[in-house]
């Protein structure tokens, strides 16, 4: 019966997935945006392109939750701003000081790591485990004071950081920009990286544990408010890493936290919570959603958050475990 | 809770309304506008807690249904002539069919998952109201006839407010709210003892989204101008949550209190800090929420000052 159920629910989440893919043609075609011509066909390949490029930078960002929901079952409606706060940093260190925005990761990643550790330290470690909701509302009252204190400094102008805005011809018609390859091959370095600390590193390997069963780690001599607190310091670094990679392709201001908040939420579900490779996977899905429906669907833009949302609540409501979480019990 | 708690209830709230009616002709406009808007947020503050204090599924996106009322209110009037006071009721019917139809799949999902998925409807909600043109005028909003209205928004207000209340009261003093208290407590537990949770979730969010439309609604023609960036603003969420959980979310009593405290501090510092004020309400909620998760009703209930119980 339960075995039934699952197997349902699976085709189920196939169903919504091709559909969710096929609505952008149909779209399209219907307000006549799409042309069965060579040139359409490049200027896709481009879109779809850039949306794998864009979905590294989303999985960046979006394992960061992923680790802390895994490890802590608490959903950080700060992570957004972390990443924007990474971002601003590397704006920072860009401006005034001069660093180019990759190499500021060296400085950026150990404060954000430190500000990760603190946050748990003084806020979280005392809830884990409690009512749901009360992390909830903490990150969010967090979210809201990095929002403001921000705007205070920076005030709300848009900013950019100018890095390698030239594009790179793959062929005559198809061109990806050269910002957006470097940034896709700084997520997959990090975000391999953090995989094989978490697969080999004695801590890795510990935090695997404390995510597994809190209580038989504890038996085990795992310190897990250590790891608690690692995991949330790992988690800032990632976002904050995922904010250098975003700063030099977008602009950002201090509100833009509260998209990546939602797009990361979305994309772990669709992953699958708790899930590293779902992560990974579902950030690229999402984005390659994103750009074909900015691609094809007039007023496109102003759609890509419904897609989010959309996609969020209904892989919850048919499948919440999602593409390749762990079941529930 | 007998027939004598009753009654000195309504005693508090008589005199509530006759200060509140006797007040308006003896204050100057600013004054009038600041107690208007603040029973506009003990509005909304009761309101979520109808959803989110008696039956535990906080709502991140209550904005949602406040804008609908707004633009209700601000499209009828605009575009069709209506009388504003018949827009409120139109209002009300929309924010009450839109909950219904966000209700039914949202409300399946549990905790943090419905707090984030009520974020999502309300910017999802934001983002129709400036992509269909057509009907909201898009990004550039509504302006609205220029007239002196500060005595009677402030009357509506405060009806709704009294309604409000009132349905408030009776929610918690009901067998209705009881249900809701035994579905926050433990769903699973509450079905088996045959409580319709679905019914009585998808009862309680419809309860809890027509007061913010009325309020949305007056607000629109109080304050002439209307967009999407300011009626789906998410402060206005993160107000009346802060301001129920504050008070004490759960009891009647608490999010009036909250809002009175509350409004009337940040109404006192945004002029002087109009940063600062933000930053310091993101702090304020960490600390309610990690020290002080009843809320002021809760610390009274500790002292023994209120009656340990369901609701006040």
């Amino acid at each position: 019966m339960q075995e039934k159920a699952e197997i349902r629910s699976k085709y189920w989440l196939a169903v919504f997935l091709v559909a969710a893919y096929t609505i952008p043609f149909a779209v399209g075609i219907y307000t006549e945006n799409v042309f069965f011509d060579l040139q359409w066909l490049a200027d896709l390949t481009t879109v779809i392109l850039n949306g794998i490029m864009q979905g590294g930078v989303y999985a960046m960002f979006a394992v960061g939750l992923t680790l802390i929901f895994g490890v802590m079952r608490i959903i950080n409606v700060a992570h957004g701003e972390l990443v924007m706060l990474g971002a601003y940093l590397t704006w920072m260190f860009f401006f005034y000081v001069g660093v180019d925005p990759l190499l500021a990761l060296f400085i950026t990643l150990p404060i954000a790591f430190v500000i990760g550790l603190l946050i748990q330290k003084l806020l979280l470690n005392a809830v884990v485990g409690g009512p749901e909701l009360t992390p909830l509302l903490i990150t969010f009252g967090m979210g809201l004071t990095i929002i403001h204190i921000v705007e205070a400094i920076f005030t709300t102008d848009y900013r950019t950081i100018p890095y390698a805005p030239d594009a790179f011809q793959l062929t005559e018609t198809i061109a990806v920009s050269r910002s957006k390859i470097i940034s896709f091959v700084m997520a997959a370095f990090i975000s391999i990286t953090v995989f094989i600390f978490l697969k080999i590193h004695r801590i890795g390997k510990a935090i695997r544990a404390t995510a597994q069963n809190a209580d038989v780690a504890m038996v085990c001599g795992i310190n897990i408010f250590h790891i608690y607190m690692i995991t949330s310091g790992l988690a800032a670094a990632l976002a904050v890493a995922g904010g250098a990679l975003v700063s030099i392709q977008f602009g950002f201001n201090p509100e833009t936290g509260v998209l990546y908040t939602l797009q990361a939420f979305a994309i772990i579900v669709l992953g699958g919570r708790g899930h590293y490779i779902g992560a990974l996977i579902g950030g690229v899905m999402l984005a390659v959603i994103e750009s074909l429906i900015s691609f094809m669907i007039p007023n496109g833009t102003a759609m890509v958050e419904i897609a989010s949302y959309g996609m969020m609540v209904f892989v919850l409501l048919i499948r919440p475990r999602g593409l390749m979480g762990p079941k529930e019990n | 809770m007998g027939q004598k708690e009753h009654l000195r209830n309504f005693g508090m709230l008589a005199i509530l309304i006759i200060i509140l009616c006797a007040l308006p002709s003896n204050i100057n406009l600013y004054q009038r506008s600041v107690i208007m808007f603040t029973m506009m947020y003990v509005v909304l503050s009761l309101s979520w807690n109808i959803i989110s204090g008696y039956t535990g599924y906080v709502s991140f996106g209550h904005v949602m249904f406040y804008g609908i009322g707004a633009y209700a209110t601000g499209i009828l009037v605009v575009d069709y002539g209506w009388h504003w006071i018949a827009t409120l009721f139109v209002g009300v019917f929309v924010s009450f069919v839109v909950s219904l139809v966000i209700g039914f799949p949202v409300l399946r999902l549990k905790g943090p998952y419905f707090a984030i998925a009520m974020l999502g409807a309300a910017e999802g909600t934001r983002v129709v109201a400036t992509v269909w043109e057509d009907l909201t005028h898009g990004g550039e909003g509504i302006g609205l006839p220029n007239i002196e209205n500060s005595f009677e928004t402030y009357f509506a207000m405060l009806v709704v407010m009294l309604v409000t209340i009132v349905v408030s009261y009776w929610v918690g003093h009901s067998r209705f709210g009881i249900r809701l208290n035994a579905i926050r407590e433990d769903e699973i537990a509450a079905e088996s003892l045959g409580i319709n949770s679905t019914f009585y979730k998808l009862f309680a969010f419809a309860l809890s989204a027509i007061f913010p439309a009325a309020a949305g609604g007056i607000q629109a023609y109080k304050v002439l101008y209307i967009d999407p960036e300011t009626e789906f603003f998410i402060l206005v969420t993160i107000y009346m949550k802060l301001f129920a959980m504050f008070g004490g979310k759960g009891t009647v009593i608490g999010p009036i209190l909250g809002t009175f405290v509350l409004y009337i501090v940040q109404e006192i510092t945004w002029v002087k800090f109009p940063t600062a004020h933000l930053i310091a309400f993101g702090v304020f909620i960490v600390l309610v929420a990690r020290f002080m998760p009843r809320g002021l009703m809760g610390f009274a209930i500790d002292k023994g000052w209120a009656r340990k119980g369901m609701v006040h």
